[in-house]
């Protein structure tokens, strides 16, 4: 069996495989052509025909529905940018900008960190794995209703397990929800909680995928396990790595359950919106106070802010690995 | 024509010896790495061990000072007060058919498109991979209004037909499954199969979704998690004669005075099939991981 | 070749398809139009939240068994704030709205204001004679500008102050309803009791549950409130407002409060149970709360009296309402007469603890006392508390204003914010929203 590598890309075909007669192109090596050119679009058909009937036609409506004065369950009228005015001026929503930004640095750094170390501690031969594994995603497998509900109770000020923890030590009760830090950290607490065990089975499926060769080849030039680590298993990564910081931070800017439920479903965020993020500030404004276009005024600067920031991601990403096969395209 | 082997071309690539596999060759935990993961593990456990204990005594009990640490006695006759509220029987059911709808095509189509997106070129994929990505951070929470009409359009509204449509499949598991082709599929797998004259779909079929098997297992595995929890937009369409779980949950506690024990008692089951699937296939999907890592 | 992609095809197919039988096997949702208009078998649906307390005392089943060929579908959300978006959208998309939907009180002004023609003028239906039995404020909250009447009443929720007596004992303050009350003339008055309170009081118990509370009560009981007589914005320039607010964050910033927000912290559940307020300002449905929150362990420990100086207030209450859509608006109308009628008002109250609005249901339920409470004349007390309160001008961003003040009071309890810079907060927010 011959094999050539210098064309690593599969898909793109103009020329009929080597049996044959080379001369004239047959109907089937015409068809053959044809389906390595069409195929790619059949694959990503089903996804865009769910996403353009009930993702963009929904996303483009909101572009529309911003720029009107629409009051849930009354009429829609026209306002132009009015509602794009009105947000850009306004300083909640400046506030809730920048505690998305607090919080979702307060929960993915640690999460992402973390996610990492236990995948590498998972990775080793361990008894009782399964369970291990099991265990660290049983977070994952909880409502975030429940998990919030719960965690309301551990933080609380008078009964809480953590004050009861910390009284132990000799320090005050901390009235977590109402500080300004301190709901913060209890909510990132919740998001790591949720989602670290997840990321860490990401991570270890992404480890176990990485050619023994490498670490073989590493040992030989007398790599210790923690330059091991850094030099062959993060590299390795890269690509998982990239994915989990991309939807951690599409995450963490969309982040609302949480700080919605902590508030006892109350979407202020706390007495001086302490924890009110951009995703709770928008359902406040559709939800609570009924002013859909507001909300979707919202929701489109978020859009584009995200956007932004994921761009930005990736372009750093790539100025930092050029070579880099499976960055961010 | 030739005849195509691709499951001989992908033998004839695997590694030499099948011991030699992928991942790090596996050391033997010391004590220090037993330690941090049995501590890891127990704070994963015990908000459900609270849980439990939430939903094992009355709510007055817990809103006592300082609350109980164990279980009391109450369990069995709040879940029956939550079963009794709410039609969990019909919900769980619901739940377990819109979950496995939407994971099977939730791998299916997202481990073509990824597989496209990852290892095909064609014209205007970055394009297209950049309105995938966009399409996640659209708020879920925001497009209910247009969606619902679309569903109240099509007849749908209040179906489960409604929760299951949207969720078919999802740009993040097109780009889950993406970034592990990308990783776990060789490129000279494929260069082989076209060499030998595969079809694209033929070569998709025998050799990506075998090696795509791990990840789809996990893929698979979150977002039956995601689809059994997911109940922003449930509790939009349906309506507490046709629940989902999530929805019957949100409807459990009795009026002005939601009863907390009862509460917990139905998310504790509501949550408890879930775990019992992922610890049932828990073992299989750690295999899957295991075995793929090996196959290379 | 192309037989590997009609397998895809096909197999695409095999799982949409799937997915129509599957959820059509899960049972899909009934609608109003299976059945044909007059004479016939009908089937109403009903959407409400919460606890209504028909299912519970059983007047579905006693309607169906009155009327034969009426079938009744109820369903309800456990939250408010959950349903009520969930018919907003319904309403939108002019689709599965049920025949009869619930509506607070606090939702009732935006009803009359934005949405009059969503909603079917009962004054046109077999319901019209029942808008004359109501208290004097509550059918006129629901009535627009034109006269048409949007909703049926169902509860209200007359105020009252719930007690502690066990720790007013210990603190030397009287715990009899009545000399209590005659303690308490007035607002500074019941603050004045709260620092006698404070001076004796046990550890890590306050006077009051929050300041929030204590604001929301004080405004409960003014004819004006954020709306003046003819629907401008007022809630800046009220002084009734801004003294209620002011009251509140004095009582806050003495530690007079337990700094519990309502309903959002788990230790304001806790608080019924393990003390750390002794009173807390409560319309007639939180006595339903306490008794879940507090157990059998609070029974004998909590009493009610009445509002000081004996004033009347109201918090919370609800309507029935027929979404235009529905298909069987007459049968319908008969369905929400009967359920707001006196005997089943009072029979509710005396099951569920929702207190009625009807005139002859309330003279009805003035004598009834509560066990739980000490045996306090709860009937008369709220049913004194409902006739004294004034005729409120309600406006569609009272709740958009009062969450404004609540969240500032809580900010001057907990962060230490001075009731000034809370207050101008509060207008900016409001302003920003409203304005």
């Amino acid at each position: 069996m011959t094999m050539q590598v210098d064309r690593p890309v599969a898909g793109e075909r103009g020329t009929p495989p080597a049996a044959g007669t080379p001369s004239r192109p047959s109907w089937r090596s015409r068809l053959y052509a044809f389906e390595g050119r069409s195929a790619p679009y059949a694959f990503i058909a089903p996804f865009f025909l769910v996403f353009f009937a009930f993702g963009l036609f929904p996303l483009v409506y909101t572009a529309w529905i911003s720029l009107h004065s629409y009051r849930l369950g009354g009429r829609m009228r026209w306002i132009g940018f009015d509602n794009y005015v009105w947000l850009f001026s306004n300083p909640s929503f400046y506030n809730s900008l920048w505690k998305t930004i607090t919080i979702g640095i307060l929960s993915t750094v640690p999460q992402l960190l973390l996610a990492l170390g236990l995948a590498h501690l998972l990775n080793y031969r361990l008894r009782g794995r399964t369970f291990l594994r099991v265990a660290m995603l049983m977070p994952y497998a909880t409502s975030v209703a429940a998990a919030t509900l719960v965690f309301a109770l551990i933080f609380g000020r008078d009964g809480g397990i953590v004050n009861g923890l910390l009284g132990v030590v000799g320090i005050e009760p901390v009235d977590w929800r109402n500080g300004n830090w301190t709901a913060q950290i209890a909510i990132s607490v919740i998001v790591i909680w949720h989602w670290t065990g997840y990321n860490a089975l990401i991570y270890l499926a992404g480890m176990q995928s990485i050619s023994k060769d490498l670490y073989e080849a590493a040992a030989i030039d007398g790599a210790n396990r923690w330059e091991q680590f850094l030099h062959v298993t993060i590299p390795g990564l890269r690509p998982t790595i990239m994915f989990t910081i991309i939807v951690s931070t599409i995450g963490a800017s969309q982040l609302f359950g949480e700080p919605l439920l902590f508030g006892g479903g109350q979407p202020n965020g706390g007495s001086v919106n302490q924890y009110q993020t951009v995703g709770l500030f928008m359902y406040q404004q559709g939800w609570q106070y009924s002013q859909l276009g507001r909300a979707a005024t919202v929701a489109w600067v978020m859009f584009i802010l995200i956007i932004g920031l994921v761009l930005l991601n990736s372009w750093l990403a790539r100025r930092r690995r050029p070579a880099t096969e499976g960055t961010l395209s | 024509m030739t005849t195509v082997d691709v499951h001989h071309i992908s033998a004839s690539l695997a590694p030499p010896s099948p011991k030699r596999g992928r991942g790090r060759p596996q050391d033997a935990a010391g004590w220090l790495t037993y330690g941090i993961l049995t501590v890891t593990t127990l704070l994963f456990v015990a908000p459900f061990y609270y849980m439990i204990v939430a939903a094992s005594r009355p709510m007055s009990e817990m809103n006592t000072f300082p609350p109980p640490l164990v279980p009391g006695g109450d369990l069995f006759s709040n879940i029956g007060t939550a079963i009794h509220q709410q039609n969990i029987g019909l919900a769980l059911w619901n739940s377990l058919v819109v979950s496995t709808v939407v994971t099977v095509s939730t791998v299916l189509f997202c481990t073509l498109a990824g597989f496209a997106f990852g290892k095909l070129r064609f014209r205007g994929r970055n394009l297209l991979f950049a309105i995938t990505l966009g399409t996640m951070m659209i708020p879920p929470s925001l497009s209910v209004v247009p969606l619902y009409s679309v569903m109240a359009e099509l007849g749908l509204a209040g179906t489960l037909s409604s929760v299951i449509l949207p969720s078919l499949c999802a740009a993040f598991g097109v780009f889950f499954m993406r970034q592990y082709l990308i990783q776990a599929l060789p490129d000279e797998l494929l260069e082989a199969a076209r060499v030998d004259g595969a079809t694209t779909l033929r070569t998709f079929w025998s050799i990506v979704l075998p090696i795509a098997r791990p990840g789809a297992a996990v893929l698979g595995m979150l977002t039956f998690m995601t689809a059994w929890n997911d109940f922003f937009w449930p509790i939009i369409t349906l309506n507490s004669s046709n629940p989902t779980v999530q929805v019957a949950l949100n409807n459990l506690g009795s009026g002005y005075v939601p009863d907390t024990a009862v509460i917990m008692a139905g998310t504790l089951i509501g949550t408890l099939p879930v775990l019992v699937v992922f610890v049932l296939l828990g073992r299989q999907i750690v295999g899957g991981i295991m075995a793929g890592a090996v196959k290379g | 070749m192309q037989t590997p992609r009609r397998t895809a095809v096909v197999l695409a197919a095999a799982v949409m398809s799937g997915v129509l039988v599957l959820s059509a096997c899960g049972g899909s949702g009934g609608s109003s139009t299976d059945t044909a208009a007059s004479g016939g078998p009908v089937e109403l649906t009903v959407g409400l939240f919460g606890t209504f307390g028909y299912d519970e005392v059983g007047l579905f089943k006693e309607y169906e068994s009155q009327n034969p060929g009426v079938t009744i579908k109820y369903e309800s959300t456990q939250g408010e704030d959950k349903y009520w978006p969930a018919l907003q959208t319904r309403l939108a998309s002019g689709s599965g709205v049920a025949d009869v939907q619930g509506i607070e009180v606090a939702r009732i002004s935006d009803v009359v204001t934005n949405q009059p023609d969503q909603w079917t003028d009962l004054r046109d239906t077999p319901a019209a004679d029942a808008i004359s039995r109501y208290i004097g404020w509550k059918e006129p909250a629901a009535t627009t500008p034109d006269g048409a009447v949007l909703g049926l009443g169902t509860d209200i929720g007359p105020m009252g102050i719930c007690y502690r007596s066990d720790l007013l004992q210990q603190a030397g303050l009287p715990t009899d309803p009545a000399a209590l009350s005659a303690e308490m003339p007035d607002w500074n008055a019941f603050l004045a009791l709260g620092e006698r309170f404070k001076a004796s009081a046990p550890a890590g118990t306050s006077w009051h549950d929050s300041a929030g509370g204590l604001y929301n009560a004080i405004v409960s009981q003014q004819k004006e409130i954020y709306y003046g007589q003819s629907g401008d914005l007022v809630f800046d320039s009220n002084p009734a407002v801004r003294s209620a607010f002011d009251t509140a964050a004095r009582a806050g910033q003495s530690g007079l409060t337990a700094k519990l927000e309502q309903f959002v912290d788990p230790g304001w559940d806790q608080g019924f149970s393990s003390g750390s307020f002794a009173t807390i300002a409560c319309p007639s449905w939180m006595i339903g709360y306490i008794k879940g929150k507090a157990g059998d362990g609070g029974s004998g420990k909590w009493n009610v009296t009445s509002l000081p100086g004996g004033a009347g207030g109201n918090w919370g209450g609800a309507y029935l309402g027929i979404p235009q859509a529905s298909q069987h608006k007459d049968e319908a109308a008969k369905l929400i007469a009967w359920l707001t009628a006196p005997e089943q008002q009072a029979r509710v109250f005396r099951e569920v603890g929702n207190f009625p609005s009807t005139t002859q249901a309330i003279a009805s339920v003035t004598d009834t006392t509560d066990p739980y409470f000490n045996n306090a004349p709860i009937g008369k007390i709220f049913s004194d508390s409902a006739q004294n309160a004034p005729v409120q001008i309600l406006g569609p961003q009272d709740g958009v204003i009062k969450n404004a003040m609540v969240q500032a009071l809580l900010s001057v309890e907990t962060t230490g914010a001075a009731p000034d810079t809370a207050w101008n907060t509060a207008v900016g927010n409001v302003k920003n929203q409203v304005g």
